[in-house]
C-alpha cells in the first residue's frame, strides 16, 4: 500500500496579476491523513480548487494513481475516484436527503445516462450504505434544503462519500459544528481511513482536531508551502510560529 | 415499491399523508379527458384537443425548466419545426385533390419529431454553454432567428401565407376520433416522459437544477447531459407541433415565434412546474380562461400578463403549488396534535 | 463614386444609434446594478412616445403649434416616466430580487403584455407622429435631415453627462461600485432599496428621452417594442453588461450595421442584428467591455 497516490509538482496559478499559487510541490501516500493548515487566503480553497479541476493551473502538474490529471474539468476528475466535500454544504436542496446521495451513487455507478431505468431501484445498496455511515438514515426522506446545519454537513459528507472513492478532500469538515458533532464526524474520517483504506486530506483551522486527526501537516501562507511536517515538528517550526503569531493559536 | 415501514411510508400512506399530490390529480384529469367527447357539440370537443396538443408542449417545456432549471423562451421554434415537417410531408403525399390516406398521414406526423430533435440538437449545442440569462437570451435569439427564416423563404415554406389544406383522413375528420387519437398518442408521450424523469437520467437533471457546480463534482458531465435534455424536450415539442397541422387545418411562421414560447412557460407556470403534470393542469386553464376571455374583450394579453403577474408574486408554484402547501400545513397541523413523528420534515429549522 | 446613400445610411445609423445607446444605456444600468433584465424595458419607450406625443398635441393646442413644443413635451414625458419607473420598481419589481432568475424575467415579461395592451386601450391602433416640418439640407450628395443631428448631438451630450455622472458625482459612483458588490455597497451602509429605485427610475428615463428624441422620424406603432428590444438585447450584450462604454460603442455597431443592411437587404436587417446577437452569445457573452461573466 506504499507509494504515492498523489503527487504535485510545481503547481501554479494566478488571477490577473495576482498569484495565489505559487510553485508547490506536495505528495501523499496511499492511505495517508493529512492536514493542510494556514491562515485565511493562504490558498488552501485554491489548492483543492485546482486539483479537482475548477481552476485550470497556469503551470505545473497534477498525478493521481499514475496518472496526469493536470486540468482536466470537474468531472473527469471526480470518475477517477477524487471526491471532495464542501466547506459551506454544497448540496442539492430540492431533493430528499436519500435522493441526494442515490444521485451521487449513480454518478459514480456512470448510470446517469440511463433513460429507462427507474431511479429507485438503482445503487439502493450503496445509498443505504452510505446513509447509514454518515448517521442521516433517519432522514433519508425529508427535503435536503430543510435540514439542520449539522445534518447538511452530514449530508455533504455522504455524498462525498457515495461511490468508494480514493481520495477525498475535505474542506474544513467541522466548521460551524458544536464539539460533539466534530468529534463523531472525525472520528467517522478516522475510521474510514483506517478500515477502507481511504486516502484523506482536509483544511482546517481547529488545531485541536488538526493534532488529533492529522499524522502529517502541511503549512501554507500566501499560496507557498511554508512547512511540512509532522504536526510536532510543525508546531516547533519558527516560521510556522512566525505566521501563526497573532493570527492564530494553537 | 419498497413495503411499508416506519420510515418509508409505502405510496398509500404518502397518498393518505398528503404527499404524492400527482397521482390523484392524474388520475381524475385522465378519467375527464376520456369523457370530454361526451359533451353535446364539437366545441368542447376541439378545446379538448387544444389543451392536449398544447399541455404535450407546455410538457416538453417543463423538463427544461422544472426538472432542469433553465428558462427557454424559443422552445417554439421545435413546435414549429416539427409542425412545418409533418406540413410539407403532408402536402408532398396528399392527392392533387388534397386527400390523404391514413398511412400517409400516419406517416407524415412521425416526421416532426426527429426533425425537430435534430434543429434542437444543433441550437442546443450552442445554448447549452451557457445558462441563466445567457441561455434564456440565446434560445430566445434563435427562436427568433428561425422565425425569421420560416417567414422570409418564400420558396421553401410559403413564408407568411403559412401550408393550408392540411386535411386529415375522412376518419380522423371526426372531432371525437381525432381527439382520443391525439389523447392517445399524448398519453403514450406523457408515459415515456414519465419514465425518463423517474430515471436516473431525470434524477442527474435535477441535480442540474439545484446545484450545478456539485453535480459537475459528483462526476455528472454537465454539458453532456443539457444536451441530451435538450433533445429529448425538443422532440417532444416537435410531436406536439406534428399534431398541431392536421388538427387546425394549417400551419404559420407564429407558430415558431416567443409568443407560442410563451404560451409553454405560461401554461407551465399556471398549473406549476414543481409537478409532473403540472403543465397539463396549466394548459387546461389556459386554454379555458382564453377561450372565455377571448369572447368578451381584445385584451387578452393584459388579461394573461396580469395573471402571469400574481402568479409570480403570490403562487411561483402555481395552482398545484398552492394545493399542495395546503396539504402540507393541513399535515403538519395533524401532527402537531400527535401524528407519526417519524414521517414529517423538521420544518422548525427551515434553512435560508 | 456616388457616397451619396452611403452618407444617408451612415447618418441614419449613426442617429439610430444614439437612440438606441439612450435606450440601452438604461438596460445595462439595470442590469448591471440590479441584475434584473429588464424585457419591458423597449415597451416603456414605446409608452413614453405615446405620452411624449400626447403632451405635444397637447401643448401645440394650448399654445399654438410649433415644433419647439416637443422639448417640454419630452421634459414632462421623461419626469412622469421615471416617476412610473419608480413606482414599478418600488410595487413590483422589488418582490422579486430573493428569488430565482427565471420568475424575474416573467415579471418583466408578463409587463411587457400588460403595458402594451395598455397602450392599446389608451390610444387605440393608430400609429402617432410628429412631423417638425424640418426641410432637408443638402450634404454629401444626399438630401439629409437636420433633425438626425439634434438627436446625435443629444446622444453625445447624454453620454457625456452619464459619464460624469457615474464617475464624479458622489451618486453615480455608489451606482458603480453596486454594480460590482451589492454586498459591499450594502455593507457600507448606503440603504440599497432607495438605490435601486432611483437606478430604475433612470433607466426608465432615459428610455423616455430616447423615444421622445426619436419621435419626429419614428412613429409609435404597437409592437415596434418587440423588434427594438431584441436590438437592445444586441447592444447590451456586444458592449456587456454594466458598461456604459460597451452600450455606446456597441450602440454605434448596432445602428451603423442596421442601418446599412437596409441598403442591402431590407427584410434582413433583424436577422443581422440575431445573427450577431448569437455570435456574441456563443463566443463572448460578457461582451468587448464586460466582466466575465458573474455567477
Amino acid at each position: 500500500m506504499s507509494g504515492n497516490i498523489l503527487e504535485v509538482a510545481g503547481l501554479h496559478k494566478h488571477f490577473g496579476g495576482l498569484h495565489v499559487m505559487c510553485d508547490v510541490n506536495f505528495a501523499m501516500e496511499e492511505g495517508e491523513q493529512s492536514a493542510i493548515i494556514g491562515p485565511n487566503g493562504a490558498g488552501k480553497s485554491t489548492f483543492m480548487n485546482l486539483l479537482t479541476g475548477y481552476h485550470r493551473p497556469d503551470a505545473g502538474k497534477v498525478v493521481f494513481g499514475g496518472e496526469d490529471i493536470t486540468g482536466l474539468l470537474p468531472h473527469k476528475v471526480a470518475r477517477r475516484g477524487i471526491s471532495r466535500a464542501f466547506q459551506v454544504s454544497s448540496i442539492f436542496g430540492r431533493m430528499t436527503v436519500g435522493e441526494n446521495v442515490r444521485a451521487a451513487v449513480h454518478a459514480q455507478m456512470r448510470a446517469t445516462f440511463r433513460l429507462f431505468a427507474p431511479a429507485r431501484s438503482l445503487g439502493v445498496e450503496e445509498t443505504g450504505r452510505v446513509l447509514e455511515l454518515c448517521g442521516i438514515e433517519p432522514k433519508r426522506d425529508l427535503m435536503a434544503g430543510e435540514l439542520a446545519q449539522g445534518d447538511k454537513k452530514r449530508l455533504e459528507l455522504a455524498i462525498a462519500l457515495a461511490g468508494k472513492p480514493r481520495l477525498l478532500f475535505l474542506d474544513e469538515p467541522t466548521a460551524g459544528m458544536s464539539i460533539e458533532e466534530a468529534r463523531s464526524t472525525m472520528e467517522l474520517v478516522d475510521r474510514l481511513n483506517r478500515e477502507l483504506g481511504l486516502t484523506v486530506l482536509f483544511t482546517e483551522h481547529d488545531m485541536g482536531i488538526v493534532f488529533n486527526h492529522a499524522r502529517k501537516l502541511t503549512l501554507m501562507h500566501r499560496g507557498e508551502i511554508v512547512v511540512q511536517g509532522t504536526p510536532e515538528e510543525v508546531r516547533a517550526n519558527e516560521v510556522a510560529q512566525k505566521v501563526y503569531l497573532g493570527e492564530h493559536h494553537a | 415499491m419498497s413495503a411499508p415501514s416506519p420510515h418509508h411510508p409505502g405510496w398509500l400512506a404518502r397518498l393518505r399523508a398528503g404527499d404524492g399530490l400527482g397521482w390523484p390529480v392524474a388520475i381524475l384529469m385522465s378519467v375527464l379527458f376520456l369523457l370530454v367527447p361526451l359533451l353535446p357539440g364539437e366545441y368542447w370537443t376541439q378545446v379538448g384537443t387544444e389543451i392536449l396538443i398544447l399541455g404535450l408542449f407546455a410538457m416538453s417545456f417543463n423538463l427544461l425548466y422544472g426538472y432542469m432549471g433553465q428558462i427557454s423562451f424559443g422552445h417554439a421554434a421545435f413546435f414549429g419545426v416539427g409542425a412545418y415537417a409533418t406540413a410539407m410531408l403532408f402536402t408532398a403525399l396528399k392527392t392533387p385533390a388534397g386527400a390523404i390516406g391514413v398511412p400517409e398521414f400516419l406517416l407524415s406526423l412521425l416526421v416532426g419529431p426527429p426533425v425537430a430533435a435534430l434543429a434542437a440538437l444543433f441550437i442546443g449545442f450552442f445554448c447549452v454553454r451557457l445558462t441563466g440569462i445567457y441561455f434564456a437570451m440565446l434560445t430566445l435569439a434563435f427562436g427568433e432567428m428561425l422565425f425569421y427564416i420560416v417567414f422570409s423563404w418564400y420558396s421553401f415554406t410559403k413564408g407568411d401565407d403559412g401550408i393550408q389544406g392540411l386535411l386529415p383522413p375522412d376518419f380522423f375528420q371526426d372531432s371525437a376520433n381525432f381527439y382520443y387519437f391525439t389523447l392517445a398518442i399524448v398519453a403514450l408521450a406523457l408515459f415515456v416522459m414519465w419514465r425518463i424523469t423517474e430515471s436516473p437520467f431525470g434524477s442527474a437533471l435535477r441535480t442540474l437544477r439545484d446545484n450545478q457546480r456539485r453535480a459537475a463534482f459528483l462526476g455528472t458531465n454537465v454539458k453532456m447531459h443539457m444536451l441530451a435534455n435538450f433533445v429529448i424536450a425538443g422532440a417532444f415539442a416537435g410531436l406536439a407541433g406534428a399534431l398541431w397541422g392536421p388538427f387546425s387545418r394549417s400551419v404559420n411562421p407564429g407558430l415558431l415565434g416567443w409568443g407560442e414560447s410563451g404560451i409553454a412557460v405560461f401554461m407551465t407556470l399556471i398549473g406549476g412546474a414543481g409537478a409532473f403534470i403540472g403543465p397539463i393542469v396549466g394548459s387546461v386553464i389556459y386554454t379555458m380562461l382564453q377561450a372565455v376571455v377571448k369572447m368578451y374583450t381584445v385584451y387578452w394579453p393584459l388579461t394573461i400578463g396580469s395573471v402571469i403577474l400574481l402568479i409570480v408574486l403570490f403562487a411561483p408554484g402555481g395552482i398545484l403549488g398552492i394545493i399542495e402547501r395546503r396539504m402540507r400545513a393541513a399535515r403538519a397541523g395533524n401532527q402537531a396534535n400527535g401524528g407519526d413523528p417519524a414521517a414529517g420534515p423538521s420544518a422548525a429549522e427551515a434553512q435560508p | 463614386m456616388d457616397i451619396g446613400p452611403y452618407a444617408l445610411q451612415l447618418f441614419s445609423g449613426l442617429s439610430r444609434a444614439m437612440v438606441l445607446f439612450l435606450l440601452s444605456a438604461g438596460l445595462s444600468l439595470i442590469f448591471g446594478v440590479m441584475n434584473i433584465l429588464n424585457f419591458a424595458h423597449a415597451t416603456l419607450f414605446l409608452l413614453s412616445g405615446y405620452v411624449t406625443f400626447s403632451i405635444f398635441t397637447f401643448l401645440s393646442q394650448q399654445f399654438g403649434a410649433s415644433p419647439w413644443m416637443l422639448l417640454p413635451a419630452i421634459v414632462g414625458a421623461v419626469a412622469l416616466m421615471s416617476l412610473v419607473g419608480f413606482a414599478l420598481e418600488r410595487f413590483l419589481i422589488r418582490h422579486t430580487y430573493e428569488r430565482e432568475l427565471p420568475e424575474q424575467l416573467l415579471l418583466t415579461f408578463a409587463l411587457v403584455l400588460i403595458l402594451g395592451d395598455v397602450i392599446k386601450l389608451v390610444w387605440g391602433l393608430e400609429n402617432r407622429r410628429i412631423n417638425l416640418g424640418v426641410q432637408p439640407i443638402e450634404m454629401l450628395d444626399t438630401l439629409v435631415n437636420p433633425y438626425q443631428f439634434v438627436i446625435i448631438g443629444t446622444g453625445v451630450a447624454v453620454a457625456a453627462g452619464l459619464w460624469y455622472f457615474l464617475h464624479r458625482t458622489r451618486f453615480g459612483k455608489i451606482v458603480r461600485a453596486a454594480v460590482y458588490s451589492r454586498s459591499m455597497v450594502s455593507a457600507l451602509g448606503i440603504r440599497i432599496p432607495m438605490i435601486y429605485a432611483m437606478v430604475f427610475a433612470l433607466g426608465v428615463g432615459l428610455a423616455a428621452l430616447a423615444s421622445g428624441v426619436f419621435l419626429p422620424l419614428l412613429p409609435m406603432a404597437l409592437g415596434i417594442d418587440l423588434d427594438i428590444i431584441v436590438q437592445s438585447f444586441a447592444v447590451v450584450v456586444i458592449g456587456g453588461f454594466g458598461s456604459m462604454l460597451g452600450t455606446f460603442v456597441a450602440s454605434i455597431i448596432v445602428g451603423v450595421v442596421y442601418s446599412f443592411s437596409i441598403l442591402f437587404w431590407p427584410d434582413g436587417a433583424l436577422a443581422m442584428i440575431f445573427l450577431i446577437l448569437i455570435a456574441v452569445l456563443i463566443w463572448r457573452p460578457w461582451g468587448l467591455f464586460g466582466t466575465e461573466m458573474r455567477s
